[in-house]
């Protein structure tokens, strides 16, 4: 009830408090296996525009205030963003000139959140890194800012965009003739390296007498894009007129679009031939010089691999943020390394195996599970005329004999682990790392450690690498490491707009509050830690609330998955109810019985599986979901399971929502904490989760169990003599030491509560013996 | 006879009034302060640790609470 | 069972720390029902009150006026009854009461003994001088000849806002304002709006001013005048006339400018009061005409009716809040007592020419609570002022979702009400505890009692009476 007075009106405490949140963000996805080697990214990188407006004074409210920073320009409400001296922009929706400011913002900055109105997108060194790589330039980044801007451009921005663009994106490593060279459109910047002793070492000179050798200058020829596939009709609409768009941001925009065209037509470049052998060294060295190396595969001019026989067939149609994505990867005609990051659902694989399709070059394809290797031979006989001699798995399991194939699809594991190997696998192996790929599939690319990652690039020669994810988790280092060891993101879908085009199940996700009953709170606040994850999952009005909810969609027809990550829950949910269910232990027959059932028998409406079901097979299609017990504070998991009854449904238009994902919250206990932290990700893309905080029907539903405080008293006994393994998640063979859930808000145990699950690839044999869970002692992996 | 005592009647419900006798219990405000468990949603408690236990409250609910959205820092 | 604890604060008599009551706003009718007779007589002297107040009237209650506005003998009140069907009853009995309590009509004797009703005889005669015609010009008289320095409608509009937005910036503390002028302060203060510091005595808001901020506008000027209206008497100005008057400008046009003419010394400083709030403008205190601004138009129809008509063409009162689901809010403002209003429940975090960006925290919310502000109110204010895009879909305005979470910050801090009561247990026997329950309820002393236990909770309040109650009683037993 304070007076208004000046700054003292909001808290100090919430201030401190907030910092706190911070900083344990920072380490949620904190790569606990990959401390001690610092990857080599340029300084550049290193630069915050955030800290721009550290200087900037906050006016009486708080807020940092921009006014004197810029002016608003009169015709401001035409123009359609905002820049901050922090590197923010946000960008209106609503704007006639949304589709050109928002196909640059893509380009030139990471987004931040893109809900309804307004998007915020922020410039990073990363993001501008990728800017310059396909195709743009410094001034036409800052001159097309300056006119998409309702106002002035902070000074500070511009320097930042000067910095962080100048010497990127200049020289590229071309791979011709299985020749390497180093080629740039500057020859000043190619005579600035050669400078460098290192750089000097490592180019290869055929003529050796002429000790001033002219750069090899070459005009490139004009090239089409690829066309990938049987385009769908073109509906687009250029903006005629109709609303008032400032010209310059049209003229500018047509000049943008047409910008690799432009440079197709007059390019001349100049080169310098590098000895194979030190295209590392010079990788490194070019790094360092803050003239990172962007690679790109001039395919179609590489005669000495041989073409495979591989096109995508008449009926694989790219619907038109696969074919945007794939256009910003081939379009200069030549295939550019980078990261595409696409919602789960939205077909991923189908960018993926176009990309093979249009380079035509041996393909290797790496996922993180057995069963993903099985998804994408399906995917390429799906959409690719390739056929069962052209594709081989290498996995522990199949029998393929992949020397000499033109798809190799593996694991990342498979390719990297150092324990011994049968001879047939070491003679694919060697065979694997003798060949000159054309291009590198990477699929989630996300959850791969930046260790394990450089070894797959020494182990494989591949021209091209092309990173497919849903949910790139930004501003962590392993990403920034993803930046310069794969290349930039190349493109990034908006998950709201896919859904608002029907691309992908329009979701209603619900937050359901269940009250932990007394007793089992009462529990709950005396318990050890490490019992009250059980306490939290185990609440009786929980069981309840997803019995009826279990209920409630059987009878309308739906299918129905339940996630526990908890195997002592997911085991009593699922006897008790009687109902089929998957974890670790579950054998490959049962496995697949139990999903065929899933998917064929209208009896079997109701699934429930563990964590194993994130990654390691091939769930069936459902449009509900349910989640009982879930990892800590994890982001991806939420993001990952999401994208599980994402896949587009047919019909059902009448409704507003065509699948269901609900979250089971125990009321008053850390898990509300976690729950809110998992939304984040999927909050920023626009989605919004409805608390419930009472089923309505829940009391008039008959024979619910738990009712009665005798059967919970019961329940509550066998919770109390669990096991301590029991009340931990699930492990899953080749997961990262893992924390238990404690109840306590340290900043450090708050992060690794929830940030150790990107440890996907920790070698099981290393270190992961102490925590075994018992269950696995005979799962050979 | 009758026994008279002054106090606070506290309404809540059923998992706040265990975390009230958990704080009681454990001694967590420095003392009991619970002068008699009435039923289910109600508590009779001393007048003067109302301040100590609004704090306390909060803070459970704040460890409860983690913000929504980030600030996009 | 699932209920996330709203129920339990449906208590009444809910014990607070600091007490202090919400923010109550008054209509036209709630405040001259709490006039006395004498003071309606006289306001009914005036043909445009009588056609504010009928117009104000629930429709049912103009039909009744209007049926028998020509009828010189009371009405049996079984025949005004009779028209209207039995299913209306409730409708009836209620305007009913609404006529009773502003003086419209009153009750008179039938011979015969039966009740009827009679409209009051002043009320009577004036409003059919407004709807038909006659009497003497009842509107403020036009000034004679032009001003060569006429004011148009945007010249008004402007002078007004900012006149008005003082206030309000002089409530928020926003120093970026002149101030206001000694008198605004005392009627700040006499309305709760604003109260000494304990410490400097330096004028600082209150928890109804905080609620009186979110108010739309007209319900502000309404409120504000109202609390002016309770001072006029001890200013020495007659509280009839300046109603009087008020009404007028309520009737009177906009862009037109009026003459001083024959208003009297009281009248004048009242003039110059409205001049300050920005209800009416004036070049120069001399200068013998004055223009009513869009504050004072239509200030005693209530705000539903009203907001159209302000509304119309009015650039100022254009929606200019985003919310969105991630409950990032942006405001598209300049104006400091705006960002003020949106910083009282949200975190702001960059100020651009004319943009706020912020977000609404779990934090920030609870700040506003805490200083007296409810959920239904920030929600309010947000909707009040949405953005056009936000309403363009034809959904909610808001974010439902955001909606849900604010209520729901509010019923968090819900969970556990306080009443501060005396707990009498150890009943000798189940008759005591009878007795004493009985009592205590039968005076609305009880809280909470428990038969078996023989125990019980009353209102502390109540201490001092139960203890005499209970002498007596153990004396008598």
């Amino acid at each position: 009830m304070g007076p208004p007075k000046k700054g003292g009106y909001k808290g100090e405490k919430s201030k401190k408090r907030k910092r706190d949140e911070d900083e344990a963000w920072v380490y949620e996805d904190d790569d606990t296996n990959d401390t001690g080697e610092e990857a080599a990214v340029p300084n550049a990188a290193a630069r915050d525009a955030e800290r721009n407006d550290q200087n900037i004074d906050e006016d009486e409210f708080g807020a940092k205030d921009y006014r004197s920073q810029m002016m608003l320009k009169p015709d401001n409400a035409s123009r359609p963003l905002w820049v901050a001296p922090n590197g923010h922009i946000f960008l209106e929706s609503f704007s006639p000139v949304y589709k050109h400011a928002h196909d640059f913002l893509i380009a030139i900055s990471e987004p931040v959140c893109r809900p309804e109105h307004i998007h915020e997108y922020k410039l990073t060194a990363y993001s501008l890194y990728a800017a310059v790589s396909v195709g743009l330039q410094t001034n036409d980044i800052i001159e097309y800012l300056k006119r998409l801007s309702k106002t002035s451009i902070p000074d500070g921005i511009i320097e930042f965009i000067k910095l962080c663009t100048l010497s990127y994106g200049k020289v590229k490593l071309v791979l011709k003739h299985n020749k390497y060279f180093v080629e740039s459109p500057h020859p000043e910047v190619l005579q600035k390296l050669l400078k460098d002793p290192v750089i000097q070492e490592c180019r290869l000179r055929r003529n050796v007498e002429n000790e001033s050798e002219e750069f090899i200058t070459q005009v490139q020829d004009k090239k089409n894009i690829p066309n990938f596939g049987s385009k769908p009709g073109s509906s687009e609409q250029p903006n005629d007129g109709v609303t008032s768009v400032p010209e310059d941001i049209t003229n500018f925009y047509d000049k943008i679009d047409n910008e690799e065209d432009e440079e197709e037509n007059a390019l001349e470049t100049v080169s310098f031939e590098v000895n194979q052998e030190k295209i590392e060294i010079i990788q490194k060295r070019c790094i360092e010089l803050e003239h990172p190396l962007l690679a790109e595969y001039d395919f179609r001019n590489d005669t000495v691999n041989p073409d495979i026989k591989v096109d995508l067939r008449p009926s694989a149609v790219l619907r038109p943020y696969q074919e945007k994505s794939l256009r910003k990867m081939f379009g200069n005609g030549r295939a550019r390394s980078g990261v595409i990051v696409l919602p789960c659902g939205a077909g991923k694989s189908l960018v993926g195996v176009t990309a093979c399709c249009t380079v035509r070059k041996r393909a290797l394809v790496l996922c993180n599970s057995g069963v993903s290797v099985e998804q994408w031979k399906q995917q390429f006989k799906m959409w690719s005329t390739a056929d069962d001699s052209m594709i081989c798995r290498f996995t522990s399991e199949a029998k393929d004999k992949p020397m000499g194939c033109s798809i190799l699809v593996t694991t990342y594991s498979m390719i990297t682990h150092t324990q011994r190997r049968s001879w047939e696998a070491e003679q694919t192996m060697k065979w694997l790392q003798d060949q000159e790929w054309g291009i590198m599939v990477l699929d989630e690319v996300h959850t791969i450690p930046a260790k394990m990652f450089r070894r797959v690039l020494t182990i494989v020669q591949s021209h091209c690498k092309l990173g497919l994810t849903a949910t790139l988790l930004r501003e962590d280092d392993k990403i920034a490491d993803l930046n310069f060891l794969i290349g930039p993101k190349l493109y990034e879908a908006n998950w709201l707009e896919l859904q608002k085009r029907g691309f992908i199940a329009r979701v209603q996700c619900a937050e359901v509050w269940c009250p932990m009953t007394q007793e089992f709170y009462r529990e709950y606040l005396v318990c050890k830690t490490s019992k009250r994850l059980l306490l939290y999952v185990m609440n009786p009005n929980k069981f309840r609330a997803t019995q009826y909810l279990i209920r409630y969609h059987e009878r309308r027809g739906d299918k129905t998955i339940v996630f526990s990550d908890n195997v002592f829950a997911l085991k009593h949910y699922a006897i008790k109810m009687n109902k089929p269910y998957i974890y670790g232990p579950t054998s490959q027959s049962e496995r697949i019985q139990i999903l065929q059932n899933f998917k064929f028998n209208p009896k079997v409406n109701t699934i429930f599986v563990s964590k194993v079901a994130d990654t390691s097979f091939d769930l069936p299609e459902a449009n509900v979901l349910i989640q009982i017990s879930s990892h800590g504070g994890s982001r991806r998991q939420e993001a990952q399971r999401l994208g599980r009854i994402l896949r587009a449904k047919k019909g059902a238009i009448a409704e507003e929502y065509n699948a269901f994902f609900y979250t089971l919250v125990s009321q008053d206990t850390m898990e509300m904490a976690y729950s809110r932290k998992r939304q984040r990700f999927l909050v920023n893309q626009g989605y919004s989760y409805k608390v419930i905080t009472k089923l309505s029907g829940m009391e008039e539903e008959q024979d619910l169990m738990y009712k009665t405080r005798e059967e919970q008293g019961q329940l509550l006994q066998q919770v109390l003599a669990a096991s301590d393994i029991d009340c931990e998640d699930e492990k899953i063979p080749g997961e990262g030491v893992r924390n238990v859930a404690s109840g306590t808000r340290k900043v450090g145990q708050m992060s690794s509560m929830s940030g150790a699950d990107d440890a996907v690839y920790y070698e099981y044999k290393k270190g992961n013996n102490i925590n075994k869970h018992p269950l696995f002692k005979k799962f050979r992996y | 006879m009758v026994n008279v005592m002054k106090g606070v009647l506290v309404t809540c419900d059923g998992a706040m009034k265990q975390f009230l006798l958990h704080l009681d219990d454990t001694l967590k405000l420095g003392r009991k302060f619970i002068i008699q468990d009435l039923d289910e949603n109600h508590l009779f408690i001393s007048a003067d640790i109302l301040d100590i236990l609004q704090a306390k409250i909060d803070d459970l609910m704040d460890q409860i609470s983690f913000p929504l959205a980030e600030k996009g820092q | 069972m699932a209920d996330n604890g709203s129920s339990s604060s449906s208590t009444s008599a809910v014990f607070t720390l600091n007490k202090s009551s919400n923010l109550e706003c008054k209509n036209l009718h709630d405040y001259l029902k709490t006039r006395p007779p004498n003071v309606l007589e006289k306001l009914y002297n005036h043909p445009t009150i009588c056609l504010a107040v009928y117009r104000e009237l629930p429709e049912l209650a103009r039909q009744y006026v209007i049926r028998i506005l020509f009828v010189e003998q009371p009405v049996p009140q079984a025949v005004v009854a009779s028209w209207g069907s039995q299913a209306f009853s409730k409708e009836h009995v209620y305007v009913s009461k609404v006529l009773s309590e502003l003086s419209v009509w009153q009750e008179a004797t039938i011979p015969g003994g039966l009740l009827g009703w009679i409209l009051t005889p002043t009320f009577k005669k004036n409003l059919k001088i407004t709807l038909l015609g006659g009497g003497k010009p009842w509107s403020m008289s036009s000034a004679l000849d032009t001003d060569n320095k006429a004011r148009d409608v945007s010249f008004l509009d402007s002078y007004s806002l900012e006149r008005w937005e003082c206030v309000l910036h002089y409530m928020v503390g926003s120093q970026q304002q002149e101030g206001i002028s000694a008198d605004a302060v005392r009627i700040l203060l006499h309305a709760g709006l604003m109260k000494r510091d304990e410490e400097d005595g330096s004028p600082v808001i209150t928890r109804q001013g905080f609620q009186f901020l979110l108010l739309d506008r007209h319900a502000q000027v309404w409120h504000f005048i109202l609390q002016y209206l309770d001072t006029v008497e001890q200013r020495g100005l007659d509280l009839v006339e300046c109603l009087t008057f008020l009404f007028q400008l309520s009737f009177s046009t906009l862009g037109k400018d009026y003459s001083t003419e024959g208003m009297s010394q009281g009248l004048l400083v009242f003039l110059q009061h409205l001049r300050e709030f920005g209800l009416v403008y004036q070049r120069k205190r001399k200068a013998g005409r004055f223009y009513p601004t869009r504050l004072a138009i239509n200030i005693t129809s209530s705000a539903a009716n009203s907001r159209s008509i302000t509304m119309l063409d009015d650039d100022t009162h254009k929606g200019y809040i985003i919310v969105e689901t991630n409950y990032r809010v942006y405001a598209y403002t300049d104006s400091n007592l705006q960002v003020a209003l949106i910083s009282l429940f949200t975190e702001l975090m960059y100020r651009f020419p004319n943009l706020v960006v912020g977000i609404i925290t779990r934090e920030s919310v609870r700040q506003a609570l805490r200083g007296g502000i409810t959920a239904d109110q920030i929600i309010g204010y947000l909707k009040q002022h949405s953005h056009e895009k936000m309403l363009e879909e034809g959904k909610d305005p808001l974010p439902p979702t955001v909606v849900d979470q604010i209520k729901l910050w509010e019923l968090e801090r819900n969970r556990l009400t306080y009443q501060e009561g005396v707990l009498y247990s150890q009943f000798l026997s189940q008759a005591d505890f009878n007795v004493l329950k009985e009592y205590a309820q039968s005076n609305g002393y009880l809280i909470w009692s428990h038969k078996e236990k023989r125990t019980l909770v009353i209102n502390k309040n109540a201490h001092e009476d139960i203890k005499k109650f209970w002498k007596r009683y153990s004396k008598g037993s």
